[in-house]
């Protein structure tokens, strides 16, 4: 079936209507606010703000810091599982209840996710007192409200994205390669380092870009996981919008990580891209 | 195999059921506590009772915030479904120019921070005088739910034998009717899963509600949001558990339908 170039167009004239007005016009409206002051006189004061002393840099810095920190985490915590889920399951039952574990803290809000550790990570929590019976502490030790708990919760939530990307990755891995390394007498564990790792990792790289961008970007976790003792750059952007009623000091704040997305999504582009021309080198 | 390698593998099964453990842990914990007798969060949980449940049952203001939560999420599911069909068959039926920059407008709200999307919104809504609205909050979330649809629908579109729609024009059907006897049943249950991932979506939004959202129009994640941030109690357990048995639901149906793992590997 081909739709015709005039049917074609009826055919998206309300869809893309509504994704200009609700949002591409929010965004261009969200730019220009930034530039304006509360008279609505053009300024850059908005932006000098930023960059007035060092209070937001360190939440940027805190912010990317603790980002990146996850990120690693949930790489660790991740790849095992795809490549468990991908490379040795042979079951699909056990496969589908692998997924079903993975999928399911997606389809619970990020609140549920992390008051879940909040009850765990708590000085009677869990965590604390299983440390406290192996003898690691010898007291209940401050987790929640800390750096650590906010990675803890990050990480939490990044994991199921690092999983369902790295598998689609070791999914597309030729296995004959694999099988041709271990006919040569090469252990599995070198096979793994020499093959499977270094062929997934255009797509670990492009996964971790994703996972960190929703990090740097993530409120909600932060917020609960800290009890508003860290700051990290989601958070002035909300406190502007909706106790500081400044709308304009919050649009240049909202425009500052949207241009550092934009910046992560490009290098995204650019990774999955070279990963795709090595794949075609490879099977040309 | 030597027995390094067979360490290793042992390794790898361990750190990975490790990980699917601390996955779920939390979720379980939450459930376990919501059934608690004590006044305080125990885990583990002191004898057995409802009464959590009851309370939060009981309470108008979570049944208001439950409602206001599925309309939205219902309403913004329906304009996804209609909005990423027509895209899709746009896309993949169609040789309009500038497809490809489609593609990437629409797709766009799943890559961009969600609460940027969200202050945007309100800072547009309240320029032109919706914001804070039923309105508001529906029309954001079609927007960041969109892409749910239209990405697996496209996936259906573009994998399926189109020859059978050849056949249903050579016998005499038209574009509608090709479309409503043949396209859509085959594409079906693409459509309904991206529905479902939709609706899911939307249900568990914090970082856009929270910019519309007012005490009489609060989404059940916000309500929880509020909430978490001054008590912790074995009421928001039951709360938190309750929403937990709609993703598990979502999760079984998912399955049933089309195969979670066939699912897992066309969402990323």
């Amino acid at each position: 079936m081909r739709i015709r170039n005039l049917w074609a167009l009826i055919l998206i004239a309300l869809p893309l209507a509504f994704m200009v007005i609700f949002f591409l016009i929010p965004f261009l409206v969200t730019v220009v606010a930034s530039f304006h002051d509360a008279d609505g006189a053009w300024t850059l004061a908005n932006y000098k703000k930023i960059f007035a002393d060092s209070y937001y840099p360190g939440i940027f810095f805190t912010t990317f810091k603790l980002s990146l920190i996850a990120t690693v985490v949930s790489f660790l915590i991740g790849y095992p599982i795809a490549y468990y889920i991908v490379n040795m399951v042979k079951s699909r039952g056990i496969r589908r209840l692998c997924y079903v574990l993975v999928i399911m803290p997606l389809f619970t809000s990020n609140i549920v996710r992390s008051f879940g550790w909040l009850i765990l990570l708590g000085r009677q929590g869990l965590v604390n007192q299983t440390l406290v019976a192996l003898g690691i502490i010898d007291r209940p030790m401050p987790i929640l409200f800390t750096e650590t708990a906010i990675v803890i919760g990050l990480a939490y939530i990044l994991v199921p994205f690092m999983v369902l990307t790295i598998s689609s990755v070791l999914q597309t891995i030729d296995r004959s390669l694999v099988e041709a390394s271990l006919d040569l007498g090469s252990p599995r564990l070198s096979t793994f380092f020499h093959i499977t790792l270094p062929l997934s990792l255009p797509g670990v790289i492009a996964g971790s870009l994703i996972v960190f961008t929703l990090a740097v970007s993530a409120y909600v976790v932060p917020a609960i996981m800290s009890g508003g003792r860290v700051v990290v750059m989601a958070m002035p952007i909300f406190d502007n919008y909706t106790a500081l009623f400044d709308f304009n000091f919050g649009a240049a704040l909202a425009v500052g990580l949207l241009v550092i997305t934009l910046i992560l999504i490009a290098l995204y582009l650019l990774f999955i891209e070279r990963g795709g021309a090595r794949r075609i080198a490879r099977q040309s | 195999m030597n027995i390094v390698d067979r360490l290793a593998r042992f390794m790898v099964v361990l750190l990975a059921w490790a990980g699917l453990v601390f996955l779920t842990l939390p979720l379980v914990i939450i459930v376990a506590t919501s059934f608690t007798e004590t006044e305080f969060l125990k885990f583990p949980p002191v004898g057995f009772t409802l009464r959590w449940y009851q309370q939060f049952l009981a309470d108008p203001s979570y049944l208001s915030s439950i409602w206001t939560s599925v309309s939205i999420a219902g309403i913004a599911t329906f304009f996804a479904v209609v909005i990423g069909v027509l895209v899709a068959l746009v896309i993949s039926r169609s040789e309009l120019r500038g497809r490809r920059a489609l593609n990437t407008i629409f797709i766009a709200p799943l890559i961009l921070p969600t609460i940027v999307i969200g202050a945007a919104l309100l800072q547009f809504a309240s320029a032109y005088g919706f914001a804070r609205s039923f309105f508001a909050l529906v029309v954001g979330h079609t927007v960041i739910v969109g892409p749910y649809v239209l990405r697996t629908v496209l996936a259906s579109l573009e994998r399926f034998d189109q020859s059978l729609e050849e056949a249903s024009y050579d016998l005499g059907g038209n574009a509608v009717s090709t479309f409503f006897l043949v396209t859509l049943p085959i594409i079906k249950p693409g459509l309904v899963a991206g529905a479902l991932f939709a609706f899911i979506i939307s249900w568990i939004n914090v970082e856009l509600s929270i910019f519309n959202a007012t005490a009489a129009l609060m989404p059940i994640p916000v309500k929880l949001f509020n909430y978490v941030q001054y008590a912790v109690d074995p009421m928001l357990a039951a709360v938190s558990a309750a929403t937990i048995y709609v993703a598990v639901i979502a999760v079984i149906v998912l399955d049933l339908l089309v195969g979670i793992d066939r699912v897992a590997v066309s969402q990323k």
